[in-house]
């Protein structure tokens, strides 16, 4: 058994971790990834773990609600247990203050890459090496840290925001300790390789490419497409009164394709001459509008085009806003009927990241 | 002039992914979401001075 994954209500973090505890006692778990119900965090969910846990490395997350194998949930926690058979080593860091502009990540990432040999080792046997990342959503910089990232290394990184519940307490954890405004980092070498997907809500509905002439990445505000008001072009695409376009910004959402792959960026709301963002665009993009799709057949096409073994665990990093649309058209059960094939869990995130910084996207980590 | 902006990103790509197909694709992403509309430039295209700095300094964040 190499990975074990559980779904845990406790009356608290340490009733969470002594109950997991029991349930992996014959389990020497490597790593242990977390996803607690933010619920938790006043009674310390890493702390219990990393206590009920000494000898495993823990990252974990606050969220808004939880999944495992085929179960949806909130106010519990999903544990991911990966042992040696799985993955042999694991390097984690902290980036703390990750809000602070033009990040620097490079001395970093190779202090991580050198517990594994180095760069050279690393591109060697890119097959096997893969990183998780997990954000404190409040910072609202994960697109500038995921830029910085891509180009200190060329490890691929999957992971997602923290959510929270009604309490609204977001942290995330590494070992025994939570952080804001911070990003966990985890390079794993696997012992079988790795497989990422990404699936979104949306597809393409216009072809015609819209150029970023004008916009605020790191405020995420967008003001022009080719040196036009956004709004309006915006309008134009879709055919309808400059007056209502944000009648349409949760049914079509703009994405940069790259590689045949939609980046989504969804719309928060008009600001005087601009319109905000949940994800920034970087000015010289071309973005198209998009139209949202089918959450649970695209979710299987991707499943189903990648997923052609038997995976020892998957991690799903799937955003809020389409578990809101699954619950309000009672489709959840459907979803997770397609991660109950496998050893799964995942949570509902505040953003998705692989390659860059996403919206309304389920970014997945398929451990062989 | 013609064609620089497009024989830059090409020699980004080639560098960074040594034959890696898979390193080659991502970069190609990576170059896009900073904002530069890799499959937009042809050997033909104009060198437009604002597009070649930006490609630049792309090549050095990447060590290049």
């Amino acid at each position: 058994m190499a990975i074990r994954t559980l779904s845990i209500k406790g009356t608290d973090s340490r009733d969470m971790a002594q109950q997991a505890k029991t349930a992996l006692k014959d389990f020497d778990a490597e790593l242990l990834v977390f996803f607690a119900s933010s619920f938790y965090d006043t009674s310390l969910p890493a702390k219990e773990l990393s206590a009920a846990f000494p000898h495993s490395r823990i990252i974990g997350s606050t969220s808004h609600s939880e999944y495992c194998n085929s179960s949806y949930t909130d106010h519990s926690v999903s544990i991911m247990a990966i042992d040696k058979q799985s993955v042999e080593d694991v390097c984690i860091r902290v980036v703390e203050n990750m809000e602070q502009e033009k990040i620097k990540l490079y001395d970093l990432l190779s202090e991580m890459e050198d517990q594994f040999g180095g760069q050279e080792e690393i591109f060697n046997h890119f097959d096997r090496y893969v990183g998780i990342v997990l954000f404190e959503s409040s910072a609202k910089a994960e697109e500038a840290f995921m830029d910085s990232l891509g180009t200190a290394s060329d490890i691929l990184f999957v992971g997602g925001s923290s959510s929270s519940t009604e309490n609204n307490i977001s942290k995330v954890y590494a070992d025994g300790k939570s952080y804001t405004k911070a990003a966990v980092l985890a390079i794993l070498k696997t012992v079988n390789g790795y497989d990422i997907l990404k699936t979104q809500s949306a597809c393409i509905l216009s072809e015609q490419a819209l150029l970023v002439t004008k916009s605020n990445l790191h405020q995420r505000i967008l003001y022009e497409f080719d040196h036009r008001p956004c709004g309006e072009v915006y309008a134009e695409v879709l055919g309808v009164p400059k007056e209502q376009i944000q009648n349409y910004f949760v049914s079509n959402p703009l994405g940069i394709v790259a590689e045949g792959e939609i980046f989504v960026r969804t719309f928060d709301q008009i600001k005087e001459d601009g319109i905000t963002l949940h994800c920034g665009l970087p000015e010289g993009a071309e973005i198209h509008v998009l139209k949202i799709g089918d959450i649970i057949s695209d979710t299987k096409k991707a499943l189903d085009s990648v997923i052609t073994y038997s995976p020892a665990g998957v991690i799903n990093f799937n955003c809020l806003y389409r578990t809101f649309e699954m619950l309000s058209k009672e489709l959840t059960d459907a979803y997770c009927s397609l991660f109950g094939r496998y050893a799964s869990i995942g949570f509902s995130t505040s953003g998705e990241a692989f390659l860059g910084h996403i919206n309304e996207t389920s970014t997945i980590l398929v451990i062989k | 002039m013609s064609g620089q902006i497009y024989h830059m990103i090409q020699n980004v790509i080639t560098q960074k992914s040594k034959g890696n197909q898979i390193i080659a694709r991502s970069i190609k992403t990576k170059m896009i979401l900073k904002g530069i509309a890799v499959d937009k430039y042809t050997p033909s295209s104009p060198d437009d001075p604002i597009v070649v700095q930006k490609v630049k300094d792309v090549a050095k964040e990447f060590g290049l």
